[in-house]
């Protein structure tokens, strides 16, 4: 218990550091938020965004920056909220709050589909690989997932749509609304994940049924499959929880290119359209989200490796 | 294993719960259905995107709209108007019944709110010089900029201050800007001297009127700065208050809009659509694909690299059927309609109906930077006007549009599009004449000394190698700036070299003056030559090429002044020709087209008047069989 409040504790200071670096590498990206394409606004127009948006003075912005967001302003009661991630600045009609509990929702039910689909499917290609070794089965998914490891998402995801939403037309293409619309970004997004998690369960396999409690569970009669089965298994899947953590994170906050081809409404797309539009608020919302949602995930694998490994000791590693 | 089974549980539970919370299956699938880009705003003062100007159409009734045929203002929230003896005052009477969506009625107050708010620079809205034609408006726009420095220089920056400080700003509308509102239907606005076009501003989206009650539940006065600022939230479903012929039922971020018919509205725009679905597709490939199968009805600016194959099968089935399809048109029938009634096209020959290439307002060019200096404080040769025009000279057009975009655009040698406004006769602009532009750029004392190929000048300095600027994402405009420089290449003996860049730091290029030659391009606004001569203007905001010419500024100035429309048109033309055969500040290269895929034997409604002021409101789907009568 004492490690995981130590963990929270830390948060904070962590994120802290996390919006400034960000703040001042957004900061220096060249142009000016206010600015578009196209038709251009008188220049007074333009100085008086840049005023009202804080946008003349680095110190001004961050300093308001952190009071809004920690809440402290709402203390102080400059703000009418605690917890604002400010007023999107390429979106004149959307707050950042209202982009992310947008965004985030459909990244996130496309990134724990695409990590469920992921551990199926690797699941079952790397029992089948690693109770094999140096099997034709065992080679075939091998190369299956070095394939699946290989090709970028938006071929897997072009080939897709073509062949099941234009061809056969068994899935709707671009949108959000239904169901359907969310099985081909999630399979997409899941085949590299899939394929990562099979060649981890395979070799963890593989290596365990060296081990000598393994031996000996054979030796007292089990059949591979049963020893395979009963003992080598819980640890064969360590490395890949440890994966998973990460793994989720990235996978729930949004796959740029998958959203970008399926026409996904999600985080990712939000985060890179923010970026090649310098809208500083909202670069610094996702990551504050990203930021968060890594720490928690990794926590809870530290948590979940002890229950399944008893001689990790988390009182004490945390302590270190 | 029983921890996998948990885990895997979890994982499910937690899945289907956000699919059920994000998806909402309550509602029936809209109507018609279109793909477009992003929406930027549905604040009608603030927006300048087409797709938003397009969606506000639909939303917001301004005094006039445009004609879906010819593109002339016609009557609105205004029935009809009168102006004074000398074309300085106008009055618009509004229609009495006109009402929002929230039951309160339209009045003439709601547009002099709205154009208020339209002057103030608090607004920041792109659009607000569409208002300097009005007595005392360039005035107060500027009195109010001057009165938000000094209060931000100033020591108070309190509530009370910032309040004030509004007070008086309201108090120097009314004194200084010629709008007034003798009662709640009747508007009358003073300019500043008569402006011919001045109906057809009052129909463009960024003059609609605001229901102010609704907007102010979100504006504050910000006692740091003394802006008013305006929470985003007021043009959210539900709490956007519209008074256009549809109203906003939805509206998700970067997702989905709905569109439905305003049950209030009384006006001539009366809706055909039962209900009308943003889709925004960024993907030009995705798009297509949306398409066919099924997913949109209309994709309203096509994109796709090989959007010139799909016209030319579009193209090809058309060719088959010309002079049936002539027929009809000679008979009365629409374009749609006639197309609609054709013999259906073959697929297995390439064939299509649904792709239609329509010739927008507005001119695609290339700008030539006329600073003295360079960015990196070397000489311009493109300051001389000589070598601007052995460069426009030198280039064939023909070619880039039938060979490079192959869209067979109409070639432009003017910047404003030829034969599109009334009363106007275009200069003739430079010919395509590889000797004359060698000439020229002899001339200017550029010529191949030591024959190698390249030009130099007396003290035997090569031709610094051109630098042109495009910007990225687009594959046409990339095409074109190769096409250009292998063309300045061969005729002129100069080497040039391609810098692409996204398109918000190649602006940031612009304005620096870090280019020799970059990629322009602009759609007019209004009905007027100087929508797109403004932009040669000494000192004007959109003029990238720094631009500056007396003579030009004074037939501008003096056109301005003129009260005979046939003899100011005569001195806008004249200003034209100095652009497009003398100075060429930017080189005209052809007029734009707008690529839509529908197919008019299903949907109906769509505009082809080259301002392609589309209007949702007017979207509807047809009957396969009822839209394909036998001849």
């Amino acid at each position: 218990m004492g490690f995981i409040i130590r963990r929270l504790l830390q948060l904070p200071l962590v994120l802290f550091v996390v919006v400034a670096l960000t703040f001042s590498l957004v900061w220096l990206i060249p142009g000016n938020p206010m600015l578009q394409e196209g038709r251009q606004p008188p220049q007074e127009i333009v100085d008086a965004m840049n005023r009202q948006y804080q946008l003349d003075s680095p110190v001004t912005f961050f300093g308001g920056y952190v009071a809004r967001v920690t809440g402290i302003g709402w203390v102080m009661g400059w703000n009418d909220a605690p917890f604002d991630l400010g007023p999107s600045m390429r979106n004149p009609d959307w707050t950042v709050n209202e982009i992310i509990g947008a965004g985030f929702p459909i990244s996130a039910t496309i990134g724990l589909g695409a990590i469920a689909i992921a551990l199926i499917i690797g699941t079952i290609a790397g029992l089948v690989g690693g109770l094999r070794p140096g099997s034709w089965l065992d080679a075939g998914t091998q190369l299956i997932a070095l394939i699946g490891i290989s090709v970028p998402s938006f071929v897997t995801g072009s080939f897709l749509i073509v062949l099941f939403a234009a061809k056969f037309r068994i899935f709707p293409i671009a949108g959000w609304g239904t169901p359907a619309h969310a099985f081909l970004p999630m399979l997409t997004l899941s085949l590299p994940f899939a394929a990562y998690i099979a060649r981890l369960l395979r070799f963890g396999l593989v290596e365990q049924m060296t081990t000598d409690h393994l031996r000996t569970a054979r030796a007292k009669g089990l059949s591979r499959r049963q020893a395979a089965w009963r003992h080598a298994l819980k640890n064969a899947f360590l490395p890949v929880l440890s994966f998973l953590g990460p793994a989720t994170a990235v996978a729930m906050t949004g796959s740029f290119v998958v959203e970008k081809v399926f026409a996904v409404p999600g985080l990712g797309r939000h985060f890179v359209d923010a970026v090649l539009g310098k809208d500083i608020t909202l670069v610094m919302g996702v990551v504050l989200v990203y930021a968060v949602l890594l720490i928690v995930l990794n926590l809870v694998v530290d948590v979940l490796y002890a229950w399944i490994d008893p001689r990790i000791d988390l009182a004490n590693a945390g302590s270190r | 294993m029983r921890w996998i089974v948990a885990f895997f549980l979890i994982i499910a539970t937690i899945v289907l719960a956000r699919a059920l919370l994000t998806f909402d299956p309550s509602r029936l699938p809209a109507e018609i259905k279109f793909a477009s880009s992003d929406v930027f705003t549905l604040d009608p003062q603030r927006m300048s995107y087409m797709q938003d100007l397009r969606i506000s159409r639909s939303l917001f009734d301004g005094l006039c709209s445009h004609d879906s045929q010819t593109g002339l203002p016609t009557p609105a929230v205004a029935t009809s108007w009168e102006t004074s003896p000398d074309a300085k005052t106008w009055t618009f009477h509004l229609r009495p019944d006109a009402r929002w969506t929230n039951g309160d009625p339209v009045t003439s107050m709601d547009f002099r709110n709205a154009w208020r708010r339209l002057l103030l620079p608090d607004t920041a809205a792109d659009y607000s010089e569409l208002l300097f034609p009005i007595r005392g408006a360039p005035e107060f726009f500027a009195w109010r900029t001057n009165a938000l420095a000094q209060y931000a220089a100033g020591k108070n920056h309190d509530a009370e201050s910032a309040k004030m400080l509004w007070e008086s700003t309201l108090a120097a509308f009314d004194q200084m800007v010629g709008i007034r509102t003798p009662d709640p239907h009747t508007l009358v606005v003073e300019l500043q001297s008569p402006v011919p076009y001045w109906l057809d501003l009052c129909a463009f989206q960024t003059l609609a009127p605001i229901n102010q009650a609704s907007l102010d539940r979100f504006t504050k006065i910000d006692p740091i700065s003394g802006f008013l600022k305006s929470d985003p939230g007021w043009t959210k479903p539900g709490v956007l208050i519209t008074n256009g012929p549809m109203k906003l039922v939805d509206w998700k971020y970067k997702r989905s809009m709905r569109l439905e018919p305003n049950e209030l509205y009384i006006g001539p725009n009366t809706p055909l659509a039962k209900s009308v679905e943003v889709v925004p597709i960024e993907d030009a490939n995705t798009a297509v694909l949306a398409y066919e199968s099924g997913s949109v009805d209309w994709i309203s600016d096509l994109t796709a690299e090989f959007r010139a194959d799909l016209a030319e099968s579009s193209r090809k089935w058309l060719d088959r059927h010309r002079e049936e399809y002539d027929l009809r048109i000679d008979a009365g029938a629409s374009v749609d309609e006639a197309l609609a009634a054709l013999p259906a096209p073959d697929p297995a020959m390439g064939e299509r109906r649904d792709v239609h290439v329509l010739s927008a307002f507005g001119t695609d060019f290339w700008s030539f930077n006329c600073r003295p200096l360079l960015s990196n404080g070397q000489p311009n040769p493109f300051a001389n006007a000589r070598v601007r025009r052995a460069f426009a000279l030198a280039v064939d057009k023909v070619r880039l549009t039938t060979s490079v975009t192959r869209l067979n655009e109409r070639v432009a040698t003017t910047i404003v599009p030829r034969g599109s406004i009334d009363g106007y006769v275009s200069p003739t602009g430079l010919p395509f004449d590889v000797s004359r532009a060698r000439e020229e750029m002899a001339s200017a004392g550029w010529i191949d000394r030591t024959g190698d190929g390249i030009v130099e000048n007396a003290a035997g300095e090569p031709f610094p190698t051109v630098d042109m600027l495009y910007m990225t994402g687009n594959p046409r405009v990339k095409n074109i700036a190769i096409a250009l420089a292998a063309m300045w290449r061969d005729a002129l003996g100069v080497q040039c070299e391609l810098r692409g860049k996204d398109g918000k730091f190649a602006k940031e290029d612009l304005r620096r003056g870090n280019f020799m030659i970059a990629r322009g391009g602009w759609y007019g606004d209004y009905a007027d030559p100087t929508t797109f001569l403004d932009l040669a203007k000494t000192g004007n905001g959109n003029n990238d090429r720094a631009f500056s010419n007396a003579r030009f500024d004074a037939l501008l100035e003096q056109a301005a002044a003129e009260l005979d429309a046939g003899k100011r048109m005569k001195i806008l033309s004249e200003a034209e020709r100095l652009l497009v055969e003398e100075e060429l500040p930017m080189l005209p290269l052809c007029q734009y087209v707008t690529l839509y895929m529908y197919d008019p034997a299903k949907m109906r409604g769509i505009s082809r008047s080259p301002r392609l002021d589309q209007r949702l409101s007017r979207l509807h789907r047809v009957d396969e069989q009822s839209a394909s009568p036998s001849p």
